[in-house]
């Protein structure tokens, strides 16, 4: 079953997705001005975000179907790799996601 | 319960507004295609545009809605579907921290709209405006800041709303789901420039593909543990390192 029309699952989701929005935005502006950001609790949230958007990345990308997919036939892995390449150049997300989706769609159809 | 607009919004000095809405405009072009980009995935997963539209104004947040978008059209459990988006979402808990003392004497409904409206453009550029200012928290840093959070939410929903009905459009086996992981990388790119963020992505990338067969998804949450205790680890290596030197 598709979950995208179970309505019941969406507006909880997106419930949760707010608050998670609102609690970390609001955070420390609706915190009263005695609490601090301890430095230790610091370093950790600045690496949580990197994290969290590299496993996203990682099991899109480098799975399938719960099994991991380290093929030379990955064509999703060969257009990532392209992309960063591109991105770490240019620092353009048009141009990241053009040239991605590109190497991406010639192995696709040719390879 | 109606709350009057005067209740929602600060004193605003209308010149630094202005400011704020010129210092922003150069960078529409990139906010709009963040937008275009999180709308076109969003329909593409499969999300139905009255569901696309409820997302994107209430949530709020291009890189926590992409990165939960492959968790919800697999039907995850809401939990880590809701801590994925907190852990993507904790550098906010950096921008809150950071720039707290120029809101901080608002009344809390104020503080709420502003802290909502507080993504990672418009707090990028505010903390350089006035990074060195001598008083925090004047019409002129409420002005700029609202010029900056209304020019910057207008564009990328209007964005998002322009993905939503181009991506009903796009044939669904192109992969175009592959734009959205594309999308992210040139988010995750910039938080990565140093050593141990490095180190910590690559154990987080190899834990997730390794742990990928754990029910729930929990094999994401392990990832970013093992990948953020990498990093802290790396960090405290780093300074012994420095130290003896």
């Amino acid at each position: 079953m598709n979950h995208f029309h179970d309505w019941g699952y969406l507006l909880a989701a997106f419930a949760g997705l707010t608050v998670a929005t609102v609690v970390t935005r609001g955070s420390f502006f609706m915190l009263p001005a005695r609490y601090a950001l301890p430095a230790q609790v610091e370093r950790a949230l600045r690496y949580a975000p990197a994290c969290a958007l590299t496993a996203i990345v990682a099991q899109g990308v480098l799975t399938k179907n719960h099994e991991p997919n380290l093929t030379v036939h990955n064509y999703q892995l060969w257009a990532l790799l392209a992309a960063a390449a591109t991105f770490i150049k240019t620092r353009n997300m048009i141009a990241t996601i053009s040239v991605g989706m590109a190497v991406f769609t010639v192995l696709r159809v040719w390879a | 319960m109606m709350v009057g607009m005067s209740k929602l919004l600060p004193p605003i000095d209308h010149a630094a507004y202005r400011e704020g809405i010129g210092v922003m405009m150069p960078l529409g072009p990139a906010i709009a295609v963040w937008g275009v980009v999180t709308g076109v995935a969003m329909v593409n997963a499969g999300l139905s545009i009255p569901a696309a539209l409820l997302m994107t104004f209430t949530v709020f947040a291009g890189s926590a809605q992409l990165a939960t978008m492959p968790l919800l059209a697999t039907g995850a459990p809401l939990p880590i579907v809701w801590v994925t988006a907190l852990l993507v979402n904790l550098r906010f808990v950096i921008f809150a921290a950071a720039s707290r003392r120029s809101f901080m004497h608002l009344p809390w409904r104020q503080r709420l709209l502003a802290s909502y409206l507080n993504g990672d453009l418009g707090f990028a550029l505010f903390s350089r405006r006035f990074a060195n200012a001598e008083e925090h928290g004047n019409p002129e840093q409420w002005g700029y800041f609202y010029g900056l959070a209304v020019f910057n939410w207008i564009v990328w929903q209007a964005g998002s709303v322009i993905g939503f009905m181009v991506g009903g459009l796009l044939p669904s086996d192109w992969g175009f789901e592959l734009a959205a992981y594309l999308a992210l990388l040139a988010v995750l790119i910039p938080m990565v420039q140093r050593m141990p963020a490095i180190a910590g992505v690559i154990s987080t990338a190899a834990v997730a593909v390794a742990a990928v067969r754990l029910p729930m998804r929990l094999g994401l949450l392990l990832a970013v543990l093992v990948g953020v205790t990498v990093a802290l680890l790396g960090e405290a290596w780093r300074d012994r390192h420095a130290s003896h030197s």
